[in-house]
């Protein structure tokens, strides 16, 4: 019995040796190599200041081309859209700009149907966990997880529990430097696809009274002296419910609505989200619009 | 580690069969293939770990099953357990081997037959025990179903011509045989079986937004550490058996897939 405990025993220690180091060298990696996230992009501008920046969600990160917005007002402009992003992500995200002491004139928030949902994307929750202790925001902003303090404490977990998004494979890319669209675009990953048919996408019929994370979003803009703009990307004409648009320049009056901007359906990839040709479209029109020059 | 990781590439295929390539198609067959034995001959070494640990010696259940021979071999070195069982309560009952060609032919398949049906009532197992009959029955006549009983190359790093060119043929039909067994319908698995002979090679990027290649250095890395460990029950012990845990253990965290854990599939039968 006692040699089966000591064997054990040695296996756990063994075990959480090799969990240690790998985590040692994962996370180095990951703050140190290829930009391949869009969380690595926003954290490789700490300390430098950017005239605008645009947060939201995919349509966002496909609808905005600040390479654009550079050319046109000799701005420096990003695109800090991360798909799936809901409005507490959003929050996290602005504070998160503090936190890595990211300056800005200027700061755009899309928001549409989200201001209806109340949970967090778990994109950019992945996004996070590499970057669990690298300050108190990012080790806060994951707290809400079920296996929060494993994740945390306990060395290599988070890379085992997620290996799908941020195991080996994910690993082996940013050692071998393969670098994704969002960083060559300033963020923006433009789609070339063209919507094939109609859109069956259906916006909420009524809009809840509102949204908590908005809130502390306001109040947080406020409280820091943030010049925000708020605005709602461009969705397919045959979008069911489009009409939520204007309930929601109602909860939010000075929301630019750009709900309704754009009848071609050729410069949608979907029903949701712009193509290539659509995204300098409405970069071109906000450019416009909000006097950016 | 093997198992899962090849299940979220076998599933992926299989569930979306019609929309893939013959090269995609071929790697679905081979990740299941690796999926089952990975799956199984991991779950029967749990239970044999565990047994032991009460002090109950059970008999292996798997013996390098894929680098058999001929068909025969294999089955005598995959799901030893069922096979023995079978030979012994089923197949020498009915007269085995002995008796005129009816006989011998007759038994072979009622013994696969009854294989495929103990795995389900669905006609794909069924298929799949036919098949197995199909491959069993030129040895049988020919008297050749004991031919490779010794481990193969024993002693040698690599095996010869012939040797690697049966393994590699009793792969192959073990492959295809295992298209019947995954597929949800005889259907499926024939137009699966038909995607395969469009032979388009195209390279392609899965639902689940990987490249249907990417497993393969994996499942060669376990080929060739099967390979080296053929000769022995127990690869891990003997010499170096510290750095042989501490790299098991490494590949483990590295290699597992531990975000899509799959059900053992032998639960189902």
């Amino acid at each position: 019995m006692k040699k089966f405990l000591l064997h054990i025993f040695g296996l756990l220690v063994g075990l959480l040796l090799i969990m240690a180091v790998l985590d040692v060298l994962y996370t180095q990696v990951y703050r140190n190599m290829t930009v391949r996230s869009k969380f690595q992009f926003i954290r490789s501008f700490k300390d430098k200041k950017i005239d605008y920046i645009f947060l939201g969600s995919s349509r966002v990160e496909n609808g905005i081309n600040p390479l654009l917005i550079e050319e046109q007002t000799n701005k420096k402009c990003v695109n800090f859209g991360i798909p799936a992003s809901k409005l507490e992500d959003i929050y996290t995200v602005l504070q998160l700009l503090d936190s890595y002491n990211i300056q800005s004139e200027k700061i755009f928030i899309q928001v549409d149907y989200i201001f209806n949902v109340n949970e967090r994307s778990n994109i950019l929750q992945y996004q996070f966990l590499p970057f669990i202790r690298d300050n108190q925001k990012t080790k806060e902003s994951l707290r809400y997880l079920d296996d929060f303090n494993a994740s945390y404490y306990l060395p290599f977990y988070r890379y085992c529990a997620n290996d799908f998004k941020i195991g080996l494979r994910e690993f082996s890319l940013s050692v071998a430097g393969k670098k994704t669209k969002l960083v060559k675009h300033n963020g923006f990953v433009p789609r070339i696809e063209v919507a094939s048919m109609k859109s069956d996408a259906a916006l909420p019929s009524e809009i809840n009274a509102n949204n908590a994370a908005f809130d502390r979003i306001d109040a947080y803009c406020k409280k820091n002296n943030i010049d925000v703009v708020y605005f709602c990307a461009p969705f397919m004409k045959e979008t069911k419910n489009l009409d939520f648009a204007e309930k929601l320049q109602k909860r939010i009056p000075n929301l630019k609505n750009y709900a309704r901007l754009i009848d071609n359906d050729s410069l949608f990839m979907d029903g949701l989200h712009l193509n290539a040709r659509g995204a300098t479209f409405l970069t071109n029109y906000m450019i416009a619009d909000l006097k950016l020059k | 580690m093997i198992a899962d990781s090849c299940a979220q590439y076998a599933n992926s295929i299989f569930e979306n069969y019609t929309e893939m390539s013959t090269l995609s198609l071929i790697l679905g067959a081979l990740y299941f293939t690796f999926q089952i034995y990975g799956d199984f001959s991991g779950y029967s070494d749990i239970a044999l770990g565990t047994s032991k640990l009460f002090g109950i010696d059970l008999l292996r259940n798997f013996n390098y099953p894929y680098f058999s021979r001929d068909i025969a071999e294999f089955w005598r070195r995959w799901h030893i357990s069922l096979s023995s069982w079978f030979r012994d309560y089923l197949y020498i009952p009915l007269g085995g081997s002995k008796g005129n060609l009816r006989m011998k032919i007759r038994n072979t398949f009622i013994i696969f037959l009854v294989s495929g049906f103990w795995h389900g009532a669905n006609w794909t197992f069924i298929i799949w025990g036919a098949l197995n009959a199909i491959y069993f029955l030129p040895l049988l006549l020919t008297n050749s179903n004991r031919n490779n009983l010794e481990i193969v190359a024993r002693g040698r790093m690599l095996p010869s011509l012939k040797d690697f060119l049966n393994i590699s043929g009793t792969f192959a039909l073990t492959v295809f045989a295992w298209i019947f067994f995954r597929s949800n319908s005889v259907k499926d698995a024939f137009l699966y079986i038909k995607g395969i002979l469009r032979f388009d090679f195209e390279l392609q990027m899965l639902p689940l937004e990987r490249y249907s290649v990417e497993l393969l250095a994996l499942i060669l890395l376990f080929i060739v550490i099967e390979w080296f460990s053929r000769e022995h029950e127990h690869p891990i012990f003997g010499k170096h058996k510290a750095v042989k845990v501490l790299l098991l253990l490494t590949g483990i965290v590295l290699l597992g897939s531990f975000s899509n854990v799959s059900d053992f599939i032998y639960f189902q039968f």
